[in-house]
Parts: structure tokens; C-alpha cells; sequence
């Protein structure tokens, strides 16, 4: 602070100033002292008596005290104003200078630009879709106090039935409103298309819950949430726009859903997607007196809005006690279930936050390799410009002022490579939501807003610290008179030597945490890949067809004879080997569970097993290659009035009869009651089927053939069914054409939906985790390669500033093989340190990947030994190859240089 | 009452102004100045005059320096910046004008008729 500058910005002021340590508040005292004291001179010059000249001096003066005390405020206004100017001054000096140094160094610029903007970059993107999934406010009105109520059973949560939620909705006191969803799809016919539309059923609460105020019209009021109003129907924004143009007359209109007229009373924003399941139409839940006081058949979302003072804890304890007394009054039903209230936004991006997390995590690691090159690269460059900090100081900048012009450059760097990383966000959010597997809530919102690109200049500024401050403080503490006798000829300072070891090993070991998980993760994915589904995947074509109630009102047989019909139909068509009809596919969606009483026990709900259920046409097991393990299939032999049959897997096999034939046995289940339990004998047992998926274990299932299910069971599965056909081609897509076509010929009107092939049903079971290990053996890979660069740069520099020494080494008679030897051992103990504390890194890294991995242990001995092998064996050629290259130099021109 | 005060605040940056047109001086100097051209007709409080120049100093208008007054005390010398030069032409060039109006209404002999 001792240096003088003349006409440097904002310093005229002080130059001469005799007070230079004087506050500014002296100087104004000073200065009013000092008019004070003139005016008496003068009065007392004029022959006022010395003592009457003081006062009269004060009088002229006013009020000193109050004017002291304004020249003051404005005097500390002033000098921050100035300090300011000087600041900013210094900045833009410093910033100018960093960039015409840069630009005297295109090379070092670009690279260090490029690979700070690749960390940032990926950083950012990972950043963009935490943001838009976990971080991002819910568009509930008040998201803090917006919860789900949930029954739970056996410790696991569930649906809620139509009788628990009315008692709940009159008897808590917890909520401002409690609302309810049932989510379920309508077949829509306007125009010549018929549609299924995902919707759902909704009590007029439900809308009051989430406070979202309509775009056009209203939501449902309380007095048509009755039955035997006439229908009304709410739209999504989305489905307005796409299937009625935007009309703004659309209100008052009637469409026919599944075949009833609806009228059209208001319009919901696209921000409404309040569960984030993108219904589209809302129309009222409408209880009939039968259905509030049932409280069985659980189905039902339950959604709530606390009051503003009553906390989760409380609302929890009332529901706890307020199920206490439900279990009492419906003890069949309720003797074994309890509620739970839980935060509505956690529980929705609950399951994300932890793997998006994770990935984030990952990319601040490739983040954290970007800026030990950088430093490196810095590092390399202070040193050949050490010369010409030297002199610097020798004329007079302080230390501080030459870290700040070193730190100036980082931050330069890393603010233009902060630019470049949004560039390279943008792009990569597009990749990210575009391969994203489906589900993820809310991914598709992602992209770059304010929020991003303030953590896109975060992540810069650190860097810029991260990468920046270790060669300034190195450089700034060097001996820079040595260096300047020495003429500016590199010294081979010991404690910089450290530093770049130091660097080599921390990146060896980040890269080799995130090359552990990326291994376990691929690993994982090729043991999926082995899983046996438990039927044969390829040639499969499934499609989901749902009759509308209006039009099969006669009841079971009817709904039956149709799908029977359809899939006889299917099988006769050209390319279909076989056709079959289930409640549900695997992987697909539908079904339900069923608790199963076997014969013997008593007939109480406590000794029910649960199992899940599927009904099928004969033809399933065949369609999809299920084996028979014991017994025989269903035939047509197997109808309405013939012995109740059923079917178990194995796996419910051994749950129920374990060391039994389970053949001949008698079940109850499903219907009936304990006088007449409807018994069901088990005439086979199937070969169990992954239902969930390869990622999820096997659950007991067991088949009815749809001829003898309980008339009620259509209603579960609202009288809709997966359609499985096999065809006799190998792309199964072409069998499409076969079920619109069978479709047609049964009802016109019918849409067939969710047409998947049952191997890309099989894929996107698995997609989260083929995501995941995508995206962190990409990570992994660039981690490695700006390792790999890293090691070699560091290496290289290493062997020319002893080229000298390599010089002597070889005159004096060392062969290439010892010099090379000598290089590459030292070359490769910072890379074997980073190694093993990588292992240690990754080891405790991996316990996080563990929900996502799958046959493989997080601590798998092969995985770390093989990534610790390849990190060796990469470092171990960057390495050697600059010191083979050193070893080439004519020994002469080395000593000469 | 805030608009006279401004307005007298307003005329006391001017003069001050036109005071350190013929170089800098330090306070006291510029209060005698006062003093002696006005004729004691512009009575102000003489303390009035500080915060005003710290204002303008703040603003740009003029800059200070501590220096040695003509008896050898340590006095702080104002003087104007080129930004308070032009403050104070444009400044003046108000004045003429508002006062050549008023004049100009005052000197007025015949009224005029409204609604003619």
C-alpha cells in the first residue's frame, strides 16, 4: 500500500494529503477547526475582544454540531464510493491484462478453456436436471403443507379404499382439505379416431388441495362431486391445445367419454400435473352411498393440504389414532392397516434424489480432473514465467499483487470456460432428456434458466480458486531474487515438484472412484442381461384393450365372450402363431394381489398369503413359452359351471405347500365368504415369471382362466386386458396391424393402446439402470482420458527440465533402458499413491451405488482390481513414453542446452 | 418548504461554483468571498456552506487537496473539476435565462388581456 502512483484513478484526492492514516472523521473536524479559527482571527483583527470573537465565530458558523455530523456521513459516502472506483478500476486493469496475456498464449488458452468447459459443462447439465426433478417448487400453492395419505399394510404403503378416506375427510382435523384421486383412462370417441385418454376421477376436494386456479372455466364444484349428476369433465391445457385446437368455446361443450356425454366446465393450466402422472381430463369421483361406506377394494390416491400450524408428526398421530378406531369398526378390513402422511414433493422425487445426487456427484469428480489439469497446465506456465514475475518484483509489485494478476487469469479462464460450458449444457440437457429413461419426473422441464447459469458461474469461480491458487501461492513464494541471478533458468524447486505430484495422484485416484462405479454398474448391467424372464421375450407384441362399461353392462359372460372372441380371431389372422388375453402382462401394467387361504387353515384374513393375481385365456401359457412345471393348463373344458381350477407359480408353490405337491390342493380366494369359501383347486404349477422386470425379485402369482373369475373382478381390472400375441416373423411390430384389425372388427370404436414389443417392454424395465451406467461410464472414460493427459503432461515437463541430467546420465554411460527405468518409477509413484487412496475413495464411493447394483457386491474385488490395473497400465504409457522420447536427445545438445 | 430549501441549496452550489472559477481556495476563503461580493445581502449560515461542498465533491463537480494556506496552517483547498465547470456554465446560462423572464414580467407596464 506504500507504492506512489500519480494519476491513478481516484487517487488525486490523497496524494498530498498530510493526514494520510487521519479517518475521515478528523478530517472533517480538521477542517471546520481550522474556518472556525480563521473567522475569530479575522473579528479579533477587527478589535473584537478575543473571548466575544469565539462565540461570535461559533454564532456565524450555525449549528456545528449538525453540520459535523452531514460532512461526515457524506465524507464516508464519498471515500466507499471511491474504494469502489479504485476496485473496479483494478479489476478491469487486471482482467485486460489476463486476457491480452492469453491471447499471447492461444495454445495453453484453448486447452485449458476446452477442458475447464468440458467439467463445467457436464457439471452443469447433470445440475440442470437436479434442478428440474428435485430442487424445482412444486405449482401446488403451498407445496410445504401438501401431503399424501397412504393406508399402510405389513409396512408398506398402499391405496386407500372409498370408505377410509370419507372417515378420514370427516373425522381429521389435521387437514385444511383431504382430496382423492383415482387414476384411470377413458375411452374418448369425437371424430373418427377413437382414443384412450389417461385421466382420472377426482373428488372437487382434490382441486381445493393443490389451490391451482383454472385457465378457462372452473374446476368441479361439490354439488356435481354427487352421483346422478349429470357428468361434467375438466381438460388439461395439453389436451385442450392438442385435440381441440385451443377452441376457447369449449366451455358448455359435451364429448362423449366412454360413450356418456360430459359437459366441458373449465380448462387446467399445463403447470396442473399435480402427481405428475400427466393426466389429461378430470371428471368427479362421485361416491354412491355403497361405495362411501366400503371399505374394502383399496384404490383410491389420497391427497391433502395440511393446516398451517399442525407439523407431519401430528397429523401422522391423528391418523394413527383415527385408524385405531377404523380398525375396530371394520375389523376384516382395517384390523391390519395404518396411515401415513408424507410430504407429497418428497415422496414424488423421493426415488430420483438419490441417483440424480449421485450423478452429480460423479460429474464434480470429472469437474475436479478439469481443474487439476488446469492447475497443472498453470503451473507449467508460471514456471517458464517466472523470469518476468521476477522482475516484477523486483520493480516494485507486491506479492499480493501478483497472486491477484495470477488469480486474474484463472478466473478469466474459467468465466470464458463458463461460456463454453453452457454451450456444451445446452447441448448435453437435449442428449440427457432425450435418452432419459421414462418416469422421471419432471425431466423434461430441464434446461438452462437462472438457476443453472449461476451454478454454471459457481462452478467457474471455484475452479478458478481450485486451479489458480496453488501456482499463485507457489509462484508468489518462490525466491524470486534466485531465480532472477539465475537468470530466469528454471530451479527445480523441490516443493513445486510436490505440488504437481500431488496433483497426478489426486487425479489418478478421482478418476479411478468414478472408473469403480462405472465398472460395478456395468457389471450389474451384463448380469441383467443374463436374468431368465421366465418366458421367451422375442416375438411378442402386447396391446391393451379396455370395454366400455356402457356397452357390456350384461356382465361377466359377455365381457368374457368378447376377449375370447377377439383372440380367437387374432389366432386366425395371417402371421399370428398364437394369441392369449391377461388381466396383466409381464412388466406391463394392470393387475392386482389377492390374499389366498389355503385348505386348512382358518378363514381369516391373518392366514391369507398375498399373491398376485392374473386371469387368462387358455392360450397364455402357450403364447408366451411359460413352462408347465407340474399338472396341466387351463382348457376350454374350464368354464363358468365347470370345478373352480387355478394355476400357481412356483414360487407360491413354495410359499404355501412347501415339500407338497401343490396339485389337488384347495384354495380360497378371491370371492365367497367363510360358509361358502368358493373352493379352487390347483390343477398345475407354472414356472415363475420376473413380473417386475429382471431388477425385481420373483413374487407368487397365480392364474385363473377369465371363463371362471368372480363377476367383481371385471370391475377391478375395469374390464380392460393385455392382449399377448406371438407371431411367427421376427419383428414382432408388424403384428400391430393384426390386433387394430381384430379390434375393428369386434366394436369400431374400441381404441387398442400401449402397443409395446415385449423385448422393448423388457428394455425400458431396465432403461434407469442402462441409463445410469451409460452416463457414468462416459464420466468414467473422460475422467480417464483428462487423467491420462494430466500424468503425460506432468511427466513431459518433468523430463525437460532434466533433460540436462539425462544428458550427463547417458555421457556418463547409463544406457536408455536405466534412464527410462528411473523416470518411469518416479513417474509411476504418484500414479500407484493416487491408486490406492482412489481405492480407498471408491470403496467408501461405491456403498452409495448400492440400490443400483445387481448380482455384483459394491465392493466387487474383480471390478476394483481391474479398474486399478487399467489406471495403471494408462498411466504407466503416459509415463513412459515422454521418458522414452528423452532418452532419444543426442546427450551433446542436451549438456550444451 | 423542501423546494426553497433546495432551491437556496441549489443557489449556494452556484455561487460556490463561481467562486472556485478563479482557482482553488479552502472554505473559510470561499465564506469571505461570499461575504465581501454579495455585501452581506445573502445571509447564510456560514456552516451551510460544508455540506455543500462535500456533495459536489462527492458528485464530481469539484475536488479537494490539502495544502498550506497563506498563514501556514494545514487547510483543505477546493477547486473545480472540468464536470463543475460545465455544471456551472450550464448553471448560469438557467439563471439569465429565469431571471430575464422574471425581469421581463416585472418590468411589464401594461397588463395583458386573457380572452382576447
Amino acid at each position: 500500500m506504500t507504492e506512489k502512483k500519480s494519476g491513478g484513478p481516484g487517487r488525486r484526492v490523497r496524494q498530498s494529503n498530510p493526514f494520510w492514516k487521519a479517518s475521515a472523521d478528523d478530517l472533517v473536524d480538521a477542517e471546520l477547526d481550522f474556518h472556525l479559527a480563521m473567522r475569530e482571527r479575522d473579528l479579533a483583527a477587527r478589535g473584537t475582544d478575543p473571548a466575544a470573537a469565539h462565540r461570535l465565530a461559533l454564532a456565524r458558523f450555525g449549528d456545528l454540531e449538525s453540520v459535523a455530523a452531514e460532512c461526515r456521513e457524506l465524507a464516508h459516502q464519498t471515500e466507499r464510493k471511491v474504494r469502489k472506483t479504485e476496485y473496479l478500476a483494478e479489476l478491469t486493469h487486471d482482467a485486460r491484462f489476463a486476457l491480452r496475456q492469453l491471447a499471447k498464449a492461444p495454445g495453453f488458452a484453448t486447452v485449458a478453456i476446452l477442458t475447464l468447459a468440458l467439467g463445467i459443462g457436464a457439471t452443469t447439465a447433470i445440475f440442470s436436471a437436479v434442478e428440474a426433478v428435485v430442487l424445482r417448487r412444486f405449482a401446488y400453492a403451498h407445496p410445504e403443507r401438501t401431503v399424501l395419505v397412504n393406508e399402510i399394510e405389513k409396512g408398506l404403503d398402499g391405496n386407500v379404499s372409498a370408505g377410509n378416506y370419507v372417515d378420514w375427510a370427516r373425522e381429521a382435523k389435521s387437514f385444511a382439505e383431504l382430496g382423492t384421486t383415482n387414476f384411470r383412462s377413458f375411452n374418448l370417441a369425437e371424430g373418427n379416431t377413437p382414443e384412450r385418454v389417461p385421466g382420472a376421477a377426482v373428488s372437487a376436494s382434490f382441486f381445493r388441495v393443490f389451490g391451482v386456479p383454472p385457465l378457462l372455466g372452473r374446476a368441479i364444484a361439490d354439488a356435481e362431486d354427487q352421483p346422478g349428476q349429470s357428468s361434467v369433465v375438466v381438460l388439461s391445457e395439453g389436451f385442450w391445445r392438442r385435440r381441440f385446437g385451443a377452441d376457447s368455446a369449449i366451455l358448455g361443450r359435451s364429448i362423449r367419454l366412454d360413450g356418456e356425454p360430459h359437459t366441458v366446465i373449465g380448462v387446467m393450466p399445463e403447470s396442473f400435473d399435480p402427481l405428475v402422472v400427466k393426466e389429461q381430463l378430470w371428471v368427479p369421483i362421485a361416491f354412491t352411498a355403497e361405495r362411501r361406506a366400503t371399505h374394502d377394494e383399496h384404490y383410491l390416491n389420497v391427497v391433502g393440504l395440511l393446516k398451517p400450524d399442525v407439523t407431519m408428526a401430528q397429523a401422522n398421530r391423528e391418523m394413527g389414532e383415527i385408524m385405531k378406531s377404523l380398525a375396530q369398526r371394520f375389523p376384516i378390513d382395517d384390523g391390519e392397516r395404518g396411515a401415513r402422511v408424507v410430504s407429497l414433493p418428497d415422496f414424488i422425487t423421493g426415488p430420483f434424489r438419490a441417483r440424480l445426487l449421485l450423478l452429480l456427484g460423479s460429474v464434480v469428480l470429472v469437474l475436479l480432473i478439469a481443474c487439476g489439469n488446469v492447475a497443472n497446465l498453470l503451473l507449467a506456465r508460471s514456471s517458464a514465467r517466472a523470469k518476468e514475475m521476477a522482475i516484477r518484483a523486483a520493480i516494485g509489485a507486491g506479492r499480493g499483487r501478483i497472486v491477484r494478476q495470477l488469480l486474474a487469469e484463472s478466473f478469466v479462464l474459467a468465466l470464458l470456460a463458463a461460456g463454453a460450458g453452457l454451450l456444451l449444457a445446452r447441448a448435453g440437457i437435449a442428449v440427457l432428456v432425450a435418452n432419459a429413461p421414462r418416469g422421471v419426473p419432471r425431466l423434461s422441464e430441464a434446461g438452462i434458466d437462472v438457476a443453472v447459469i449461476l451454478f454454471a458461474f459457481a462452478a467457474a469461480v471455484v475452479s478458478a480458486v481450485l486451479s489458480g491458487l496453488a501456482p499463485a501461492v507457489r509462484l508468489a513464494r518462490e525466491d524470486l531474487q534466485a531465480t532472477l541471478r539465475e537468470g530466469g533458468r528454471n530451479s527445480m524447486s523441490p516443493t513445486r515438484d510436490r505440488v504437481r505430484t500431488l496433483l497426478v495422484a489426486a487425479e489418478v485416484a478421482l478418476a479411478l472412484t468414478l472408473l469403480t462405479g462405472a465398472g460395478l454398474l456395468i457389471r450389474s448391467s451384463l448380469n441383467l442381461g443374463r436374468v431368465d424372464p421366465g418366458f421367451e421375450v422375442q416375438g411378442l407384441l402386447t396391446a391393451r384393450i379396455a370395454l366400455p362399461a356402457r356397452a357390456y353392462k350384461e356382465g361377466a359372460p359377455q365381457t368374457e365372450l368378447a376377449f375370447r372372441q377377439l383372440v380367437d380371431d387374432l389366432g386366425r389372422r395371417p402371421g399370428v402363431l398364437s394369441a392369449a388375453a391377461t388381466s396383466q402382462a409381464p412388466m406391463g401394467p394392470g393387475g392386482n394381489q389377492n390374499g389366498l387361504i389355503p385348505e386348512g387353515r382358518a378363514l381369516e384374513p391373518k392366514n391369507a398369503v398375498l399373491a398376485r393375481l392374473r386371469m387368462v385365456t387358455p392360450g397364455y401359457f402357450a403364447t408366451l413359452k411359460v413352462p408347465l412345471r407340474r399338472g396341466r393348463l387351463f382348457t376350454d373344458d374350464d368354464k363358468a359351471g365347470a370345478p373352480r381350477v387355478m394355476i400357481v407359480s412356483e414360487a407360491l408353490a413354495r410359499s404355501m405347500w412347501p415339500g407338497e405337491d401343490p396339485v389337488g390342493k384347495r384354495v380360497a380366494c378371491c370371492e365367497g365368504s367363510p360358509t361358502d369359501p368358493k373352493w379352487k383347486t390347483v390343477v398345475g404349477v407354472a414356472g415363475d415369471v420376473r413380473s417386475g422386470g429382471p431388477m425385481q425379485d420373483v413374487v407368487p402369482e397365480f392364474y385363473l382362466p377369465v371363463a371362471q373369475v368372480p363377476a367383481e373382478a371385471w370391475d377391478w381390472i375395469q374390464r380392460t386386458m393385455t392382449i399377448v400375441v406371438r407371431g411367427d416373423r421376427t419383428d414382432p411390430a408388424t403384428l400391430a396391424g393384426a390386433i387394430r384389425a381384430a379390434a375393428r372388427t369386434m366394436d369400431p370404436s374400441l381404441p387398442v393402446y400401449r402397443i409395446t414389443a415385449m423385448r422393448d417392454e423388457l428394455r425400458s424395465s431396465m432403461a434407469q439402470e442402462q441409463f445410469n451406467t451409460g452416463l457414468l461410464t462416459i464420466l468414467g472414460v473422460v475422467g480417464l482420458l483428462l487423467a491420462a493427459v494430466g500424468i503425460y503432461s506432468v511427466i513431459a515437463y518433468f523430463v525437460t527440465l532434466r533433460s540436462h541430467e539425462i544428458g550427463v546420465r547417458m555421457a556418463l554411460g547409463a544406457t536408455g533402458r536405466d534412464v527410462v527405468g528411473l523416470l518411469a518409477w518416479q513417474g509411476m509413484r504418484p500414479i500407484l499413491g493416487g491408486v490406492v487412496v482412489g481405492g480407498m475413495l471408491a470403496g467408501w464411493g461405491t456403498s452409495l451405488l448400492h440400490d443400483s447394483l445387481f448380482g455384483v457386491d459394491a465392493r466387487d474385488p474383480v471390478t476394483f482390481g481391474l479398474v486399478a490395473l487399467l489406471l495403471i497400465v494408462t498411466g504407466f504409457a503416459a509415463t513412459v513414453i515422454p521418458a522414452i522420447r528423452a532418452t532419444r536427445v543426442d546427450p551433446t545438445r542436451a549438456l550444451q542446452g | 418548504m423542501a423546494t426553497t430549501k433546495d432551491r437556496l441549496r441549489g443557489t449556494l452550489d452556484v455561487l460556490i461554483l463561481k467562486t472556485l472559477s478563479w482557482g482553488p481556495r479552502h472554505g473559510y476563503a470561499i465564506a469571505r468571498w461570499l461575504e465581501d461580493t454579495t455585501g452581506d445581502a445573502l445571509t447564510i449560515e456560514e456552516g451551510s456552506l460544508y455540506p455543500s461542498l462535500y456533495r459536489m465533491e462527492q458528485r464530481g463537480w469539484i475536488e479537494s487537496e490539502w495544502g498550506t494556506s497563506e498563514l501556514g496552517r494545514d487547510a483543505k483547498f477546493y477547486r473545480l473539476t472540468p464536470v463543475g465547470r460545465k455544471q456551472l456554465r450550464a448553471e448560469t446560462a438557467e439563471w439569465k435565462s429565469f431571471a430575464s423572464v422574471v425581469i421581463g414580467v416585472l418590468q411589464c407596464e401594461t397588463p395583458v388581456r386573457s380572452g382576447a
